[in-house]
């Protein structure tokens, strides 16, 4: 057993890190879609765009000034884009959910191909800030130092979005309202400035993430994609509107996609999704969903 | 490089590549040529023009290699009044896409409605295995430029489809060659799991073992999917493997090789790989990381001959950058086109391809000389390790592993 731990202590690790990654996106997309039902597809486009800007600001040499500039500039850049994207879906408020996301596919493929014309079709890769972008030894095998980062800071933000959530009275409201949002709106508040300050944090945490992703995966075409339908399924997984669930299955995914395909190279391809099924036949609204989906 | 079938498997890229393709097949495709110089006239033995359908990716994750292929497409026509042979070159160019989905429709519009009389191009295998009947019915001549599949001129070869760049074995089969003369040791063989990546494994591992080495393990990793490498890479470190060979391109060739030296492999089991890992813009963005990995490839900036100094002296006055091997493919391409044309009794395919199967030895190519052996070159592979020159990663030029043709069977 320990022998078995050793062995795969860096998979595990990289799973954690993964994991926090994972979180960060996940639950502003979560958050946003189990309160006010906007599946918001532009969510991977903004991840990409906070890549983008890490490139801007650190491609000319790493520093903390550039890596911190890069996540405050996202982070402003992230709350405008998502009080647009709250102010565009609101004419679609009543109709289909579908709707609503055809219009935010359409805002992400705008957003791509835009990211595409200012920066070119070429892989750019981002440096990791002064003291981070070394390798330090975990039990004798070496380990990327800003991965370790990356699990601290998932960490940390999950203990906010958590205490704010479960213990003060906005957090109240947002779990009021993937309750019910009719009622929350009945007593009296509004849901379109709700909607607007839960999609502008989300879209803010999406390109933070974005950001600190940026030393690990690059910036490329394609990128929003491939991370958007991982932050799906991980809220799948999780439970919609569920702040522990996208922890979980954040998490879980993580370990997925690090220690699951480390295990079993052969079916890497299907794990990912072979996790998903499983998830979905077990228990459909996901380990932490409200119930009310359940018999939607 | 074989260019994936399917990069993007993600239904919402395929609807955005789709429309893409849409607009631009609506837009009809550019005309372009370098005829500024109007210097042919209808009149004069073999006289008048040729109308060249360029294929390349204008969208899409081989957007780069599009680029670099009509630069040196275009540089060779700027250096040469806009003629191939005696011909006046009208140049009609058509967006291949990603995959076969919008490459080969784009290609039959070349046939059918700009009516060429040669295509030239086409980056993605599958792509060109899809059109290639096409040729064969109209009896027209293509000479791909990039896409690498052993089938292209093998199993599924027509008399019409000629090919310029090299294929996936080919130079898989150099490295393997190589590294079992030099006695490695044990090899661990990383390539993404689509049909280039198979062939450049298969390749490898036949010449790898054919020469007495042994594999430590292969892993063929999910393509387009994998962005982080890492569970792949514990693998070659518990296999024991003296070394690796690997076969990555575009984004996948960054992540891994960054990934392989920040996981601290590159220190203790040296990485090899076939060329299009450490090639083009990828070299840029993989950095401090690609120093000292070695590759083989039919060609390199640095090397040493005349033909190549001037290319590259011309290409970099032209545009500002180094070339690479995808510009360099399609400016030989031209050469060769220019060759045959001079001998060709017509512009038929029959005609054509008589001529390119008569031309012998291309002595002025920037890759040194080659000659077409069963409609592909076969041609020197040369070793490569990528050094820092004051700031600028390059792929220098080790040795010269001699001449290969494809392997087949």
């Amino acid at each position: 057993m320990i022998g078995w731990f050793d062995a795969n202590l860096v998979s595990i690790l990289n799973g954690f890190a993964i994991g926090s990654l994972l979180f960060i996106l996940a639950v502003g997309l979560s958050i946003v879609f189990g309160m006010m039902d906007v599946l918001n597809l532009a969510h991977g486009a903004l991840f990409l765009v906070g890549a983008y800007l890490a490139w801007d600001l650190l491609s000319g040499g790493a520093t903390w000034g550039g890596f911190l500039a890069a996540l405050g500039i996202a982070a402003l850049v992230g709350l405008i884009a998502g009080a647009g994207l709250s102010l565009m879906t609101e004419p679609l408020a009543r109709r289909p959910i579908l709707d609503q996301a055809l219009l935010t596919l359409g805002v992400s493929l705008v957003i791509a191909e835009l990211l595409s014309i200012i920066y070119g079709n070429d892989a750019l890769s981002v440096g990791a800030p002064p003291g981070l972008s070394g390798s330090i030894s975990v039990a004798g095998n070496s380990y990327p130092t800003y991965r370790l980062m990356l699990i601290g800071v998932g960490l940390l933000l999950a203990a906010v979005v958590f205490y704010v959530v479960e213990r003060t009275s906005v957090g109240a409201l947002v779990r009021a309202s993937v309750a019910d949002r009719e009622m929350v709106s009945a007593m009296g508040i509004d849901n379109r400035k709700v909607k607007l300050a839960v999609l502008g944090i989300g879209s803010m945490l999406a390109t933070t993430a974005g950001v600190l992703a940026a030393p690990v995966y690059g910036a490329r075409p394609g990128l929003d994609d491939s991370i958007l339908i991982l932050a799906l399924v991980v809220i799948v997984i999780g439970g919609l509107g569920s702040v522990k669930g996208a922890f979980i299955g954040a998490m879980i995914i993580g370990q997925v996609e690090s220690l699951g395909r480390a295990l079993l190279p052969d079916i890497a391809s299907f794990i990912l999704f072979g996790t998903l099924a499983l998830v979905l036949v077990l228990r459909p609204r996901g380990l932490f969903g409200p119930k009310k989906l359940a018999g939607a | 490089m074989t260019p994936p079938v399917l990069v993007r498997r993600r239904v919402i890229t395929t609807f955005g590549a789709g429309a893409l393709a849409l607009v631009l097949a609506a837009c009809g495709g550019g005309s372009l040529g370098g005829d500024e110089g109007d210097g042919g006239s209808d009149g004069g033995g073999g006289g008048g023009t040729i109308k060249v359908g360029l294929v390349i990716p204008q969208a899409g994750v081989y957007t780069p290699l599009g680029e670099d292929m009509q630069q040196g497409w275009d540089l060779w026509l700027e250096q040469n009044d806009g003629m191939l042979g005696n011909y006046e070159v009208e140049t009609v160019i058509a967006d291949e896409g990603e995959g076969p989905d919008t490459g080969v429709p784009a290609i039959q519009r070349l046939l059918q409605q700009e009516d060429v009389d040669v295509v030239v191009g086409i980056v993605n295998s599958a792509t060109a295995l899809g059109a290639a009947d096409q040729f064969t019915e109209a009896q027209k001549l293509l000479v791909v430029t990039n896409a690498g599949a052993g089938a292209i001129t093998a199993d599924a070869a027509s008399p019409y489809v000629w090919r310029t760049s090299f294929t996936n074995a080919q130079i898989a089969a150099a490295m393997g060659q190589h590294l079992a003369d030099e006695g490695v040791g044990p090899v661990y063989v990383m390539a993404p799991d689509y049909a280039a990546g198979q062939e450049v494994a298969a390749g490898f591992t036949t010449a790898y073992e054919e020469g007495g080495g042994t594999i430590a393990g292969q892993q063929l990793t999910p393509f387009g999917t994998t962005q982080d490498y890492q569970p792949f890479l514990s693998g070659v470190r518990s296999s024991g493997a003296a070394a690796t060979f690997s076969f990555y391109s575009g984004g996948e060739a960054v992540s891994f090789v960054q990934q392989y030296d920040s996981f601290g492999l590159k220190a203790d089991i040296p990485l090899y790989g076939s060329g299009f890992l450490t090639e083009g813009s990828v070299l840029d963005a993989q950095g401090e990381s690609a120093v000292g990995v070695q590759t083989t490839l039919h060609y390199s900036t640095e090397i040493d001959n005349e033909a190549n100094q001037s290319f590259v002296e011309a290409y970099q006055a032209a545009y500002d950058e180094l070339p690479t091997v995808f510009g360099m493919t399609t400016f030989d391409t031209a050469n060769v086109l220019d060759k045959a044309l001079e001998d060709a009794e017509g512009l038929s395919g029959d005609e054509l391809s008589a001529a390119l199967d008569g031309l012998g030895e291309i002595e002025d190519s920037p890759r040194g000389p080659w000659t077409f052996n069963g409609q592909t070159p076969e041609q020197t592979v040369y070793l490569r390790e990528v050094t820092d020159e004051g700031g600028t990663l390059i792929n220098s030029v080790v040795s010269d592993l001699g001449v290969f043709e494809q392997p087949l069977g």
